[in-house]
Order: structure tokens, then sequence, then C-alpha cells
């Protein structure tokens, strides 16, 4: 379960997030959306413990900022950062030592098959392209075996097969009971995902939905209908 | 921990094995070698020549040496400044389940490595130049390994891991420290200046109970006076209290709580720095870290097209910044200059050198070209935007407009450099303009020459490779300039023969154009 109590973030006197609570409960997938500037990658950064704020994080009804929680926890940043001088099997192989994580070479190597990067292995973190260190970056977040895991735009930067896998591999962590939390703009990817939206406007949260709420309605339709943009577009085309 | 040291020891393997396979490496290597016998020969006939090969000179040079160190440590700590954190340290380090202080600690390893070999330099030294004596520079090594690595690694963790402390108290210690060597700084100043520079003037300033009464870094000069000069009362006392201060520190460290807030600044850093890397890759150098550049508002009219509109598109941004075309190298040009001038009133230059004073000024020009590696500005972003390839003109003309402000820069930075000295040296308005002259050509050859050097060695040999070769052909343009300019000399004149030099350094400068104007031809070439 991942808990978001009360979480407010200032930049000096500029209120990026206000206030604001959600829950993903355990083995769900929440997302969460929203326009340029809504303080998306504010909360997404304060989950993970990068910036100071007030309120709370709870992942698994522990402290974000514990040990513990910070074990089960994995975070997949909008723009990966690789150790230039790490090859992609040392940075798995960091993860495992730093998480003390149990993943097995066999899986290491399915994952890595998984992401077409078995022979991208010895390639060390600076001779990556955008998309193959978001790739790196999943299986890294992977490789922890995660009870609670932050997905930032994890699909930007991805080819057609890695998206699909991607999809794919979000599923099986809900079946297993992880809580994954996606944020992102491509409504279209996470159509067929998400269990519970948060919609996001000036800092604060501004609509929220469960998949029985929204029943059939189309995840766009529901964005736009919270955030009245379809709607500005449309009077705007019409003038 | 293990987590780290097996990040630290693959990052250490893999770097060696990678810099193995380059050549460069091979070429740095014997340069460096070379450095240090030249250093190792010298160095010992330098400390005979001085009468410092003794302990208590030793025991000077140590304590100058941490009377600027542990300051600017304490202030670049207080700043959050002092670690260089990256950002595969935000994506990979921050979220994992390691003590923050931990993270802070194995940050500040390089540091700590750096006291390591610095105590084992120091300990060589001492026994091999300074005549201290085996068993007293083990004393010393030992305490400075110890002290100095548990001092700067508490500092590390109270300073940047901090989250009790308001940002004030910091900005205040830096605001002190500052004050505290610009106290010292002046005082050691006004003294040497009365008595006079020696080794018994300095020793006898660190001797005074004022300086070695100062907590920390006081107490840490009286420490090595203690164990170099010898004991007295008051370096007894300080060396107590450096040894309780730094085991107080420590278990303030220890105990101090770090949850991690300094990640946010800590990030913020890494992007900075990922920017200044950039930029530094590039040859962009920024006068400060951080911070977004403003722009004011402003408008061009374009006066032709193609290729001008690179030009004019320059200008334009340069109207924006703040400072105009001005900037960094204005100033040096400037104070270089107003060196220059002062330098020849003081020394009545004019008389002393009488016909030979016109060549002050382009030595120290020629010097300064050829020395310093010059800055990249917006010519060389050029290259980096693919529009300027698109654009239907020929290569040579993109080139020329790309780099034109830069000739334009080089001759206020000609003018600003020139006119004070030559004005005061009496030189006459037309070798005034033949060095301001000369000046814009040997400018011009740099960059060409810097374009070509990229070209030909920019990707097997690197940054500091491409310097060495564009210095060499420099160095050979430059010295057939010097030869045909010394022949025009001795038959035609000065004036001539300085016009000669402008000509020649013209003409090779061209041929360089004309081969950098491919680097305008393709994006590929400069990838």
């Amino acid at each position: 379960m991942l808990e978001i109590q009360n979480l407010t973030k200032r930049y000096g006197k500029y209120l990026a997030v206000d206030h604001v609570n959600f829950v993903v409960p355990d083995g769900q997938v929440g997302i969460l959306l929203g326009p340029n500037g809504a303080g998306k990658s504010t909360i997404i950064k304060s989950i993970a413990g990068l910036l100071r704020y007030e309120g709370g994080v709870g992942i698994a009804r522990m402290n974000s900022r514990s040990m513990d929680a910070k074990r089960i926890f994995a975070y997949v940043p909008e723009l990966p950062a690789m150790f230039e001088a790490l090859t992609v099997r040392e940075h798995i192989e960091y993860i495992r030592r730093a998480y003390h994580s149990k993943i097995t070479d066999e899986e290491v190597e399915a994952l890595f098959k998984r992401f077409e990067l078995e022979d991208k292995q010895e390639k060390l973190g600076n001779e990556l392209s955008k998309g193959m260190m978001q790739k790196v970056s999943i299986c890294c977040a992977l490789a922890i075996k995660p009870r609670v895991i932050l997905l930032d735009e994890p699909m930007v930067g991805l080819d057609p097969a890695a998206i699909k896998e991607l999809k794919q591999v979000v599923k099986e962590l809900k079946e297993a009971g992880v809580t994954v939390l996606i944020s992102t703009h491509m409504l279209e990817m996470v159509k067929e995902l998400w269990d519970v939206m948060f919609v996001m406007e000036k800092g604060k949260i501004i609509g929220e939905y469960s998949r029985e709420d929204a029943k059939d309605q189309d995840i766009e339709e529901l964005f736009f209908q919270v955030t009245g943009e379809h709607e500005a577009d449309e009077t705007g085309g019409e003038e | 921990m293990s987590s780290f040291l097996y990040l630290y020891r693959r990052i250490l393997v893999n770097r060696i094995k990678k810099a193995l396979k380059k050549p460069v490496t091979y070429i740095f290597a014997i340069f460096i070698i070379f450095y240090i016998v030249m250093i190792a020969g010298s160095f010992g006939t330098m400390i005979e020549e001085f009468h410092v090969d003794n302990a208590e000179s030793m025991g000077v040079i140590l304590s100058i040496l941490i009377f600027f160190l542990l300051p600017s440590n304490f202030i670049s700590y207080s700043r959050r400044k002092g670690l260089l954190f990256r950002k595969s340290d935000i994506h990979f380090m921050f979220p994992a389940p390691v003590n923050p202080k931990m993270i802070i600690v194995f940050k500040g390893i390089l540091n700590l490595l750096l006291n390591f070999l610095l105590a084992v330099f120091i300990g060589a030294m001492g026994i091999i130049y300074f005549q201290a004596g085996v068993g007293r520079m083990i004393l010393y090594v030992v305490l400075y390994l110890v002290f100095e690595n548990v001092l700067e690694a508490s500092t590390m963790i109270l300073c940047y891991g901090n989250e009790k402390l308001p940002e004030g108290f910091f900005k205040g210690l830096t605001m002190v420290c500052y004050a505290l060597m610009g106290v010292f700084v002046m005082v050691a100043f006004l003294m040497l200046m009365n008595r006079g520079f020696s080794f018994e003037n300095v020793s006898e300033y660190l001797s005074l109970p004022v300086i070695q009464a100062v907590p920390i870094i006081g107490w840490n000069i009286a420490m090595i006076r203690l164990i170099f000069v010898g004991p007295t009362t008051l370096n007894l006392i300080c060396t107590v209290l450096f040894i309780l201060s730094t085991l107080l520190l420590f278990l303030l460290a220890f105990r101090s709580k770090c949850s991690g807030e300094y990640f946010e600044d800590a990030a913020k850093f890494a992007d900075d720095y990922a920017e200044l890397r950039a930029n530094k890759q590039k040859g962009i150098v920024k006068m400060r870290m951080g911070g977004k550049q403003k722009f004011k508002k402003a408008a061009v009219e374009y006066k032709g097209g193609g290729a001008k509109a690179i030009f004019y598109r320059q200008l334009l941004e340069y109207k924006k910044s703040r400072f105009f075309i001005f900037g960094f190298n204005t100033l040096i040009s400037l104070i270089v200059g107003v060196g220059i001038a002062v330098a020849a009133v003081m020394t009545d230059m004019a008389a002393e050198l009488n016909e030979n004073r016109i060549f002050i000024i382009p030595g120290i020009m020629a010097y300064i070209v050829f020395i310093f590696s010059g800055y990249a500005t917006k010519w060389s972003q050029e290259l980096e935007n693919p529009y300027t390839f698109l654009i239907p003109d020929s290569s040579f003309k993109k080139m020329w407009y790309a780099t034109k402000m830069e000739h334009i820069r080089a001759v206020i930075d000609g003018i600003l450099m020139t006119v004070p000295g030559a004005v005061v040296l009496g030189l006459t308005p037309l070798q005034i303009v033949l060095i301001i002259l000369l000046y814009i050509c040997l400018m011009a050859n740099k960059l060409y020459y810097f374009m070509v050097a990229d070209l030909l060695v920019g990707k097997v040999l690197g940054t500091v490779g491409r310097s060495m070769v564009k210095l060499f052909f420099q160095g050979i343009a430059i010295g057939i300039a010097v030869l045909a300019a010394v022949l025009g000399g001795i038959f035609l004149g000065v004036e001539a023969g300085f016009a000669i030099m402008c000509a020649a350094t013209l003409f090779l400068t061209f041929l360089g154009a004309l081969i950098a104007a491919s680097a305008f031809e393709k994006m590929e070439v400069m990838d």
C-alpha cells in the first residue's frame, strides 16, 4: 500500500503541491495524471524521498524514509541516469547488494531477455541509448523485487516491444500483490492497467476515480471531463 | 555498505580498463612521469637553496597548508557544495536502503583518499627532503590520517547532512570562515611587509598565541608545531583541544539526525554539475554554477539571408544577454591591459627598453593566446544545431558567419589589452593598430586551428589531446610568422616586420579556415 498524507511542497514561496492525500491499495495500479506543471513530478520525487516536504508518505504502512520501507520500494525516474563506468550487468549486481535482493541469476537473465538486453550486458552506462537506459532502469527496479513500485513516465523512449513487455510486467506485478503508481501523459498506454486514477491540477488532486466508479467510461474522456481541457479546446476550435 | 564498495571497485576497474585501451593514456602517463621526475630532481636543490631543509620548515609549510585547506573545507561543506553528486547517484544511491550519512561518507571518499595520498606524499617529502626524521614523520602521518579524516568526515556529515540547524547558521559559519581567512592573511601580509618575507618570520607568525588559539584551525596548527618544532605550554594545550574537538565533532556527527533531507540540495547540485560538465566538454566557461540565465528583451534586423542569418541570430542572443558580447575574457583583457600599464609606470619600462618596448605587449599577448585554452562560445554551439547544416549556403560562409562575432570580440579584447600599456609606453598610433591587428590574427588562428585539431583528432585523443594538437599547429604557424617578422624587421623596419607577421598569420589562418570549413559540411564530423 502507498499512502500520501497531507503532502505539501513549497519551492520558496511557490506552492507546488498543496495538501495532497491519496492511497493506492495493495496489489492495485494507481495512475497519476495531470497537465504539465500540475505537480506530478514533485509528488513522485517526494515519494521517492528526493525532496523535503511537509506531510507523510507511507510505504506498506511504514515511513517512506525508514530503511525497511526503502528495502521494498522501487523507483523508475522519468530520466534515467546510469553510472557511466558500470556495465548493465554491474548495475543489477549493485542493486542486488544495496537492497539485499534475493533475485537469482536465472531471474536476471529472464529480465534481460524480456527487455532485449541480453547482448547489452557488458555495455557501459555511457554507451547506452536513452531507450536502453530506460530498460536498464526498469530492470534495476524489478531486480529489487519490490512491494511498492513507482514509475515516472516509464514508456517514454521505449520501443513498441518494450512498451508491450512493460505493460505485461505491470499486470504480473499487480497479480503478485505489488502496489504500482504510474505517472504518465500517455493515457492510451495505461488504459487497460489502472485500478485507481488521480487527476492533478495546480498542485491539488481535482479528481479521484476507481475503475468501478468509471464503469465503461474511457480514460481520456474522464481525464478531460475533470480538467476541462477538451471542452476548452473545442470551444477554442469553434471560435 | 558492501554495495557501495562494489560500486566503487567496479567503477575504478572499468575506468582503468577503458583508459588502458586509449593511446592518449600512455602519452599522458609519459608526461606525468617526466613531470614528477623533473619536480623530484629540482625540489631537493630548491629546498637547500632556500635553507628550509629542516623539520621546523616542514612544520611551517604544513601549517600554511592547513591554514587554507581547513577553512575552505568548512566553507564548501557548509554551502553543501563540497561533494560531487552525480545524476546516477540520485537515481541509484538515494532511494537505496542505506543510511544517508553513509552516502555522504562514501561520496566524500575521494576527498579522504586524497588525504591519504597527501599524507603519504608529505611523509616521503619530510623524510627525503626536509630531514624531519622517520619517527617524527610516521607520527605526523598517522595523526594526520586519523584526525584529519575523522574531522573531515564529521564535518561533511554535520554540515551536509544537518537537519536541525537553520540555513542561517551555515551562512554565518561560512562568513566567519571567510572573515577568519581574511584576517589571517591580512595580519600575515602586514607582518611580512614590515619584517620582510622569510621562513623565520612566517614561523614566528604561526607561533603567535592568537593564531594557535583559533578553534580547530589554530589548534591543528598547534599540533603540527608540537610535532615539528617542539612542545610549548600553548601548543600542548591547543593540541589536546584539537584532539578533543575532533572527537566531539565525531560524536556529534555519529549521533546527529540525518534522514536524507540533503537529497534535494544534492539533486539540484547534480543537475547543475551535469550542466557544468556538458558545458566544459564544449569548452564553455560559465561564471557561476546553477540558476537559469535571464534574458532581456531585444530585437535585431536581419540584413541578408543564408548563412548571414547565423550571425544575426547570434547578435540577437548577445543583445538579450546581460553583458552583451562582453564576458570573462573581456575582463581578463582589461586586467592585462591595465596590468601592463601599471607595470610600465612602476618600472619605467619605456626608458629601460627603449626601441624594444614595442615587443612587450605582443609578447604578453602571444603568451596569453598560446597558453590559455580559450573559450568556445556560440560558434561551437552552432555545430550542435542541425539547422546550421540545413541552411542552403556554402560551408565556408556558414563557418565565417558562425565565427564572425568572435573576431569582433577579438577586436575589443585586443584594444583593451593594448591601448593602456601602449599609451604609457609611448607607442605610435600605427604601432598600436598593428599590435591590435596581430592579436586579432592570433585569435583567429587559434579559433580555426582548434577546429582543424578537432576534425583531425577530436574523436581519438579527446579534449586534452585536441588542445595539444592545436598548440602544435599554432606553434608552427606562430613560428613561421615570427620568422617572417624577424626577417622583415631586419630589412624593412619594426613596423614592416609587424605587418608581415600579421599577413603571414592571416595567410596561415586562412589555410586553416579552409580545412576547418568542412566541420560545417556534415554534422557527423563533429559528432
